[in-house]
């Protein structure tokens, strides 16, 4: 169901702004859930966040594929690898050594999982992206965003809230 | 509240450090050069240029120009481990410190984290170098051959390759993935071509809550990975050495011994680097003396911890009877690389304990002074660590001495001409303090002094956390 | 993919190391045994050693600054300490590539350019060395020689090149070399008798370095042919290279004086093909 408008509010008081979102939570605000609050903010939050619910964050299991892959990838890679020899370098030591390939397995495992990370992280973040209109640069510096999409009816009663918690600066734009 | 004060004088970073100056602080480092840089460059280019030619005769001319017989190795390998072990102090600071959310490290992660990734660069540059025919290097990349000619998956070289690669494309990932969020805040702060370069690389961060909480875990995740990783590539290293069946290299203390003196070494150059950065780039409010002498601290006590491996080494060797350990050994203290021998021990183990006097810490020059003679010592242990072995090894018939020629020294002095270069670049295009870390750091310290003092105090708490924020947007 | 199916199939030999007797069966195991007590120290050997292999002569400069290339050198020992004369009483140990069964130069190259043959050679593989020189680094005899410089530029001047062996390269700089049994030899004497349908005999051919000697210390043969004059030294000498279940194996009985053979540095479980006739003597040096 796609809303109408979209608004964005600006605050300098942290603590100001989680109270806003346990409002809009409490649904202070009918037709608004806490759902679809984004928070948009210069560090990380983790306790502001809590006031959003619990999101699930999905990383980690690209990690455990990617560190998997990788160890038993890079196993059947280098012993096939050694075994395709039709000489040998061995030095009176077995054709396959599991010894030596564990090294190389464990590097492995890790490489799979740092570089399986990154793509959970662009996945995950949804990035790269653009930041959007609504962007405001005060963010960088030191001020928290709350952004919503609502319905016309209601635009006044979230900014009437907004305004109870000192907000510092409300954009809104109309989604087209 | 003057107890609060005190405190405050000695806190890590002064809690009412407004989120504005924070900004502008470190985007001023951005900025077009000044003088002073463009001199470090010059430097750097001319160590460069040293390295370089001298590598272009050795090329042409053959390998004798810094080796013989039974020195088969010699410098390019001691630098090598030099370079790698001058990498996991970023590492340390970064990933180990995060897990144990120790927040000091956050004004100075950064440069830390970015004298890795150069390292491993530079580092990169010696395995090549030290090639008789370098031109093959390529060989060593198990790239798929057509002809069934894969690499020797056995060979401790090989792991080296292995390692080292997934060391740079995980610290270099690190590096760039934490910096995100300060690419945005150097976008939203800068014009021209500045800016386009930061949209193109913050990749449309805008910080709201799916990216915050994306980002901790991603962080936190690679940062569990990152400090086995930096373990297990330096014992790699280290293999090169203990896989092999010389005495004075065949020892089980090798992999834990290189660790430490690696993170000694890394530590040595981030005091260097720090001093440096907080001079140069006017940090006085963000790489604070109190953050200085928990390095120097924590510096003092790698410092210890490689001074037991390498006794413990030594006396392992006496304990064992082993004879031909116990000559290389007694050749080491005697011979012919005694005084480099004993420098290493003067400066790798003498030299720390000015780091524990608090004095001492908190004078700047004697700092800089002292981390760059840390470092030498430990680069003298690497030489150390190559040579007395190979001039003194199991067959008499080879044993020889052999001093390092001028060739090798010329490219010793280049790599770092190619470390400076790398990070001179780095400082001036990005922000080598963690804005957005600092910003958490007087954030969650001025909640916890506010907090403390609800505490004690029994008043309402003292928000003006922000109010300096309520002035023009 | 066939190299899997490769490793599936050849799981079993794959896994065995030399303790467990090798992953295959050495159909020639190439040896020698060297009679200290004949050697007078001429260096014949070494020079025929210099002209089958197209080695190179560096120079006394070179030589001194230890970029040297024989590949067989004639080493000198003094074990008496008050002599009247600096030549007196040197024995003489002629060192070469020993060949080691367990040769720990193979497994660090890390581009393969050293492996193991199934003639039980060390064989070094010119085109693929890239010049990382861990193998001599890993060589505890240090018989492994590096190719410093491009020798060849100065070292045949003309008309110096038309004395070059054909069977073999002349190595450009950057590339280790060493001792091959002078391989090319072994090759040609092997593929003669399987043209003519028959096994190798004894003494149809031998190494440069055996041929040259004057006093014929230097015996090379087929260790795995029982009816060699090696294999018979090897025995007589109570040097064997494997126990019963056809484990290395390094002893020396140093009770019977009769018995002089040895092999250098057994102790680092190398397994080297050469045998040399000596009594070791414990001496005060």
């Amino acid at each position: 169901m796609k809303k109408s408008h979209r608004l964005l509010g600006l605050f300098s008081n942290f603590e100001e702004a989680t109270k806003a979102i346990y409002d809009i939570r409490a649904d202070k605000v009918s037709g608004v859930s806490v759902k679809d609050v984004t928070l948009i903010s210069p560090i990380e939050h983790p306790e502001v966040e809590e006031a959003l619910g619990d999101r699930g964050v999905h990383v980690q299991f690209f990690t455990l594929f990617g560190g998997l892959f990788g160890l038993i990838g890079s196993w059947v890679w280098i012993s096939a690898a050694q075994a395709t020899f039709l000489v040998q370098p061995q030095g009176g030591k077995p054709v396959v050594t599991l010894v030596t390939n564990f090294v190389l397995n464990y590097e492995m495992m890790i490489l799979g999982g740092v570089l399986f990370t990154l793509i959970g992280l662009l996945v995950g973040a949804r990035l790269p992206s653009r930041p959007g209109t609504l962007y405001s640069e005060k963010i960088s510096l030191d001020q928290i965003g709350i952004l919503l999409e609502v319905n016309e009816p209601n635009l006044a009663p979230l900014k009437s809230l907004f305004h109870q918690h000192n907000v510092v600066e409300i954009r809104e734009e109309i989604i087209r | 509240m003057k107890d609060i004060a005190i405190h405050s004088q000695e806190n890590d970073i002064r809690e009412d450090l407004p989120w504005k100056q924070i900004n502008t602080d470190i985007l001023r480092s951005l900025d077009n050069p000044r003088r002073g840089y463009w001199y470090s460059i010059i430097v750097c280019l001319v160590l460069l240029a040293i390295g370089f030619t001298a590598e272009v005769i050795q090329y042409r001319t053959g390998m004798g120009m810094s080796k013989n017989h039974p020195h088969m190795w010699n410098l390019y390998i001691a630098t090598f481990i030099f370079w790698i072990g001058m990498s996991h102090s970023g590492t340390l600071l970064s990933a180990i410190l995060h897990i144990v959310h120790a927040d000091w490290r956050k004004p100075i992660y950064r440069f830390a984290e970015a004298m890795t990734t150069f390292s491993l660069m530079t580092a990169l540059l010696f395995p090549v170098i030290h090639l008789g025919r370098l031109w093959n290097f390529y060989w060593v990349v198990p790239y798929i051959p057509s002809r069934g000619t894969w690499p020797n998956f056995r060979s401790p070289l090989s792991w080296d390759g292995f390692a080292i690669m997934t060391y740079l494309t995980s610290s270099a990932l690190f590096l760039y993935i934490g910096m995100l969020p300060d690419l945005a805040i150097a976008r939203d702060n800068t014009t021209g071509w500045r800016k386009q370069l930061y949209s193109t690389l913050s990749l449309g961060w805008c910080g709201n809550d799916r990216q915050w909480r994306v980002f901790r875990k991603a962080y936190m995740l690679m940062a569990i990975f990152l400090i086995p990783l930096a373990v297990s590539v330096h014992s790699i290293v280290s293999s090169d050495f203990a896989m092999s069946i010389n005495p004075g290299w065949h020892v089980t203390t090798f992999p834990p011994y290189f660790v430490a003196g690696a993170l000694y070494s890394g530590c040595a150059a981030i005091i260097t680097l720090f001093i440096l950065l907080r001079y140069y780039f006017r940090w006085e409010e963000y790489m604070t003396l109190p953050i200085l002498e928990k390095i120097c601290k924590l510096t003092f006590a790698i410092a210890m911890m490689w001074t037991y491996l390498n006794l413990v080494e030594f006396a392992s060797v006496w304990y064992g009877h082993d004879v031909y350990g116990k000559e290389v050994l007694w050749g080491k203290m005697t011979g012919a690389y005694a005084p480099a021998f004993w420098s290493m021990m003067f400066f790798g183990s003498v030299l720390p304990f000015a780091l524990a006097f608090r004095t001492l810490r908190r004078h700047i020059p004697t700092m800089m002074a002292v981390s760059i003679l840390l470092n030498v010592g430990m680069w003298l242990e690497r030489w150390m660590i190559v040579s007395p072995t190979l001039s003194q090894s199991f067959y008499p018939w080879s044993w020889d001495v052999m001093w390092p020629t001028l060739t090798s020294w010329a490219i010793v002095l280049g790599s770092f001409g190619w470390f400076g270069l790398l990070f001179l670049v780095f400082v001036k295009i990005f922000p080598s303090v963690s804005m957005y870390e600092v910003k958490e750091m007087v954030y969650h310290r001025k909640l916890a002094t506010e907090k403390a003092a609800a505490h004690v105090g029994g008043g309402a708490p003292a928000y003006g956390a922000h109010t300096k924020k309520e002035d023009a947007v | 993919m066939s190299s899997l199916q490769n490793l599936i199939d050849n799981w079993s030999q794959y896994r065995k190391g030399i303790e467990q007797g090798g992953f295959h069966h050495y159909e020639h195991r190439w040896g020698m045994a060297i009679d200290l007590n004949a050697c007078i120290g001429c260096n014949a050997c070494s020079t025929a050693c210099y002209a089958e292999n197209n080695l190179a002569v560096v120079g006394p400069e070179r030589f001194a600054q230890g970029h040297f290339m024989h590949w067989l050198r004639v080493e000198r020992y003094w074990d008496q300490p008050d002599k009247e004369f600096p030549e007196q009483g040197a024995s003489f140990l002629p060192m070469m590539c020993q060949q080691c069964g367990a040769a720990p130069c193979e497994p660090v190259c890390p581009v393969v350019a050293t492996y193991h043959t199934p003639d039980g050679l060390n064989a070094q593989v010119y085109n693929r060395c890239i010049g990382s020189r861990y193998c001599n680094n890993n060589c505890p005899y240090r018989v492994r020689y590096f190719n410093f410089w491009s020798y060849y530029e100065t070292s045949w001047p003309e008309p110096l090149n038309m004395q070059l062996n054909p069977d073999l390269t002349v190595r450009d700089k950057g590339v280790m070399e060493k001792c091959t049994f002078c391989v090319q030899r072994i090759r040609t004497a092997k593929d003669k008798a399987k043209m003519e349908n028959r096994k190798v005999k004894d003494g149809e051919f031998t190494t440069a370095c055996a041929q040259a000697c004057p006093t014929n210390a230097i015996h090379f043969g087929d260790l795995m042919d029982p009816e060699s004059q090696v294999t018979k030294l090897w025995a007589t000498h109570q040097v064997s290279r494997v126990d019963e279940q056809g484990r290395p194996r390094h002893e020396q009985d140093k009770q019977n004086p009769e018995l002089r053979g040895y092999r250098v540095l057994e102790e680092l479980n190398t397994d080297p093909s050469v045998m040399y006739l000596e009594r070791v003597r414990e001496t005060l040096a």
